[in-house]
């Protein structure tokens, strides 16, 4: 042995416990007041922004005993979908390295000491939990808030479930996520463990029953419009969620090093993309999170000649024929979720039908792959012998076509949902412009200079990057609540729908002709320089 | 641990990676007192085989262990020090922190002489209160070092060490390396210097994952399995 060892045991560990108290103290030493005091103004100021849009929206109306009787039988499983899909997200975080992002430092200098890798990583564990169960128990208590003025139980029982399910959420998906890591599960066998819960939950909601402890995680967020087996039920869910995160925890110490090694690093980056709104890099290095590449093989290779027309059109095809499956699982998820929310929100929420066009931007940001790499080499693009105004604007076609297909797929389940065929014939009105209309908000999103802005006050600089998104989420959510107006008076929803989505698809084309103008003016600049 | 078992042992390692062959089949042991360079071109392997040695990567079959502990193990940890190719600092602590950081965690007596002694040979002891982000290249990879011998160890991994040193750097490595061994530790460094597979007693190469050559720093030799002048004229030059 080269060097010697002291006698005394554990004085490894305390070294850790001193290098913690060290680093802690750096850190307290090195925060900036004001820049503290100013990101508290900027959630107050956002937060208070979006909470007095939301009370504004909300009326108090009771809900009507119909939409009462749908959300005791449906609900619970609703909710329970979500929880379960949360589940599957963190099975496939963990079996790919996560949650933990441990520096590459710790990597090699604790996590290769011989000390006990649960006990140097369990703080860590343990520090997002509280991040994520206090953010999901105050956002419980803010929708518990609105909850209570609409539904049947008091406010305290609307609050205290709520609460207890936000923090019950985070801490069951984190609980999967470290299960996943820690036992080393396969991302195959995660995944497949992860749709079986989603599956179960499926069942719950489409046969009624309550079996998945998913669902009965949801009963707990209903708890107060519950009473008998259903109540009792939010018991085995509450423990379902505590079980997987204690038995996640007790494992976090099995973590693969390699893999937190990539995560590490990934990480570092991901966070300074997101801090200077780089949304362009964050959907990279997620997509690199989450080792997600095009697949060797196309799905279906496209025949010689097929489809005819533009070769760029025919490029952005496929492209999407060598989606990996997670990507286009995830495409799918979100368009089944914004037909689903869509209905539901249609029996009694209106101020929900926000949400599937939020969830659509998502899905169009994956769309818009094959633009936002013409916008990632703009020297390539330069040396096309196109013009790059016709470039880009072909380049949206393929995006607005798979869009508007999967937007009349999520229609097809909100009709399925609401056995309202309607609403299949709603969705066929508003597919193509909402499609046109989130390819091009999502074209904002992702070939957006993120140090355009840099000498703008970070207020402007968070309404700039949040715009796409705000535009996005109310240009479906617009068509929606004209019809749903509509039909609350005795009109055609769809004929409402159709009056809106002409302005939509107006506009939208005004701004595909504007961002193919930016390409071409930047490129021009480029040129001229 | 008996006196023949070798301090470190492959048997039958294989790595894959999304169906890459990383490593294949690889069996081989280094013993106590051995100075042993990795060769090869690059993506051979050597990498890969440093970072299954260390515990940070898993194999796909077959084993390594340190000491008779598989490799990972608190045991094998306790007893294997590993240099990386690329330094890793933590961005808030000095070198020194560093070094008492390390030489606590791995319970090391008489730290305080060690740190010294190590600081003063890659002459560090003036920037012993900087910050990693403060370094050249060059110092980042003398604190390196310096910090994976501030450790009791009984096997060194050591990824490219002597790249970005300075001359009496690499002398003073090379001093601290011969130390090592004749200490009876077993090293192995991963290298495409000839200055180093000369000095070492034995020489590894990988090629494609596999273990191409395993001999003496023969030139011929060499020059056979790397096809490469320099190499085989350090081999002419350490066989002279």
């Amino acid at each position: 042995m080269i060097g010697r060892r002291v006698s005394v045991e554990g004085s490894g560990s305390e070294a850790l416990r001193e290098l913690r108290r060290v680093r802690r103290r750096h850190y307290v030493e090195q925060i900036d007041v004001m820049e503290v005091l100013y990101r508290i103004y900027l959630a107050l100021f956002f937060g208070g922004f979006g909470l007095a849009i939301v009370a504004g929206a909300i009326h108090e109306t009771p809900v009507t005993p119909e939409a009462l009787a749908w959300m005791r039988d449906n609900l619970a499983a609703s909710i329970g979908l979500v929880v379960a899909v949360g589940v599957l997200v963190g099975l496939r975080i963990g079996s790919r390295g996560g949650p933990l992002a441990i520096e590459a430092a710790e990597v090699q200098y604790v996590l290769l000491a011989p000390l006990d890798r649960g006990r140097v990583l369990r703080p860590a564990a343990l520090r997002q939990l509280r991040t994520g169960a206090i953010a999901g128990a105050v956002l419980g208590v803010v929708i518990g808030n609105f909850v209570f003025r609409r539904l049947p139980g008091s406010p305290v029982e609307w609050i205290a479930c709520l609460a207890a399910f936000g923090a019950l959420l985070p801490a069951s998906v984190l609980g999967a996520a470290l299960l996943a890591s820690g036992r080393r599960l396969r991302p195959l066998l995660a995944g497949a463990l992860g749709l079986l819960l989603v599956a179960w939950s499926v069942a719950d909601l489409a046969l009624g029953v309550v079996t998945s402890p998913a669902t009965m995680l949801g009963e707990l967020a209903i708890l107060p419009l519950q009473s008998g087996t259903e109540a009792v039920l939010a018991a085995p869910g509450a423990i379902f969620a505590v079980a997987l995160l204690v038995t996640g925890l007790l494992g976090v110490g099995g973590i693969l090093l390699d893999a937190a090694r990539r995560r590490s690093a990934l990480t570092a980056e991901l966070r300074f993309s997101a801090s200077v709104r780089d949304v362009r890099a964050v959907v990279l290095l997620r997509r690199q999170l989450a080792s997600e590449r095009p697949r060797r093989r196309p799905w279906v290779r496209l025949p010689a000649g097929l489809p005819s027309g533009h070769p760029v059109w025919r490029r952005g095809l496929q492209s999407f024929l060598r989606w990996p499956v997670g990507r286009v699982l995830r495409a799918l998820v979100l368009g089944l979720a914004a037909g689903g929310i869509a209905a539901g929100a249609w029996s009694g929420a209106p101020i929900a039908l926000v949400f599937p066009g939020l969830l659509l931007f998502v899905a169009a940001l994956d769309f818009v792959e094959p633009l936002a790499q013409e916008s990632d080499h703009p020297t390539r693009r330069r040396l096309l012998p196109v013009d790059p105004g016709s470039l880009i604007s072909w380049h949206m076609v393929a995006p607005v076509v798979a869009l508007a297909l999967l937007i009349l797929a999520g229609a097809g389940f909100a009709a399925l949902l609401a056995g309202d065929p309607s609403a299949l014939g709603l969705g066929l009105v508003i597919c193509a412009p909402c499609a046109l209309g989130l390819v091009v908000c999502a074209t904002f999103s992702a070939t957006a200079d993120p140090y355009a802005n840099l000498l703008s006050t970070p207020e402007v600089q968070m309404a700039m990057t949040a715009a796409p998104v705000g535009v996005g989420a109310l240009l479906v959510a617009a068509p929606l609540l004209l019809a749903w107006s509509a039909e609350r008076h005795g009109s055609s929803g769809v004929g409402a729908a159709f009056s809106a989505v002409f302005v939509i698809a107006i506009a939208a084309v005004g701004a595909a002709a504007f961002i193919t103008r930016r390409f071409v003016k930047r490129d021009f600049e480029r040129v001229s320089a | 641990m008996s006196a023949e078992t070798p301090l470190l042992r492959a048997a039958g390692l294989r790595r894959e990676y999304d169906g890459f062959i990383a490593l294949d089949s690889l069996d081989l042991t280094v013993g106590a007192g051995e100075l042993v360079a990795l060769i090869g071109p690059n993506g051979a392997g050597k990498s890969t085989f440093l970072n299954l040695a260390a515990g940070l990567l898993e194999s796909s079959s077959g084993a390594v262990t340190v000491s008779g502990q598989l490799a990972g193990t608190i045991e094998a940890r306790r007893d294997l020090s590993f240099l990386p190719d690329t330094p890793v600092f933590y961005e808030d602590l000095s070198i020194a922190e560093h070094l008492g950081y390390i030489a606590a965690l791995h319970e090391t007596e008489d730290a305080a002489a060690r740190i010294e002694a190590l600081l003063e040979g890659f002459g560090l002891a003036e920037w012993d209160d900087a910050l990693a982000s403060e370094l050249s290249h060059g110092m980042k990879q003398k604190a390196s070092i310096a910090l994976a011998l501030v450790r009791p160890f009984r096997v060194l991994l050591a990824d490219e060490p002597f790249d970005g040193l300075d001359p009496p750097s690499r002398a003073v490595l090379f001093d601290l390396l011969a130390e090592a061994r004749a200490g009876g530790a077993a090293i192995v460094v991963s290298t495409h210097r000839p200055d180093v597979i000369a000095a070492a007693g034995r020489c590894l190469g990988i090629r494609e994952g596999r273990l191409a050559y395993d001999g003496t720093a023969d030139p011929a030799a060499i020059a056979e399995f790397f096809d490469d002048e320099e190499i085989a004229g350090s081999g002419k030059a350490a066989g002279s």
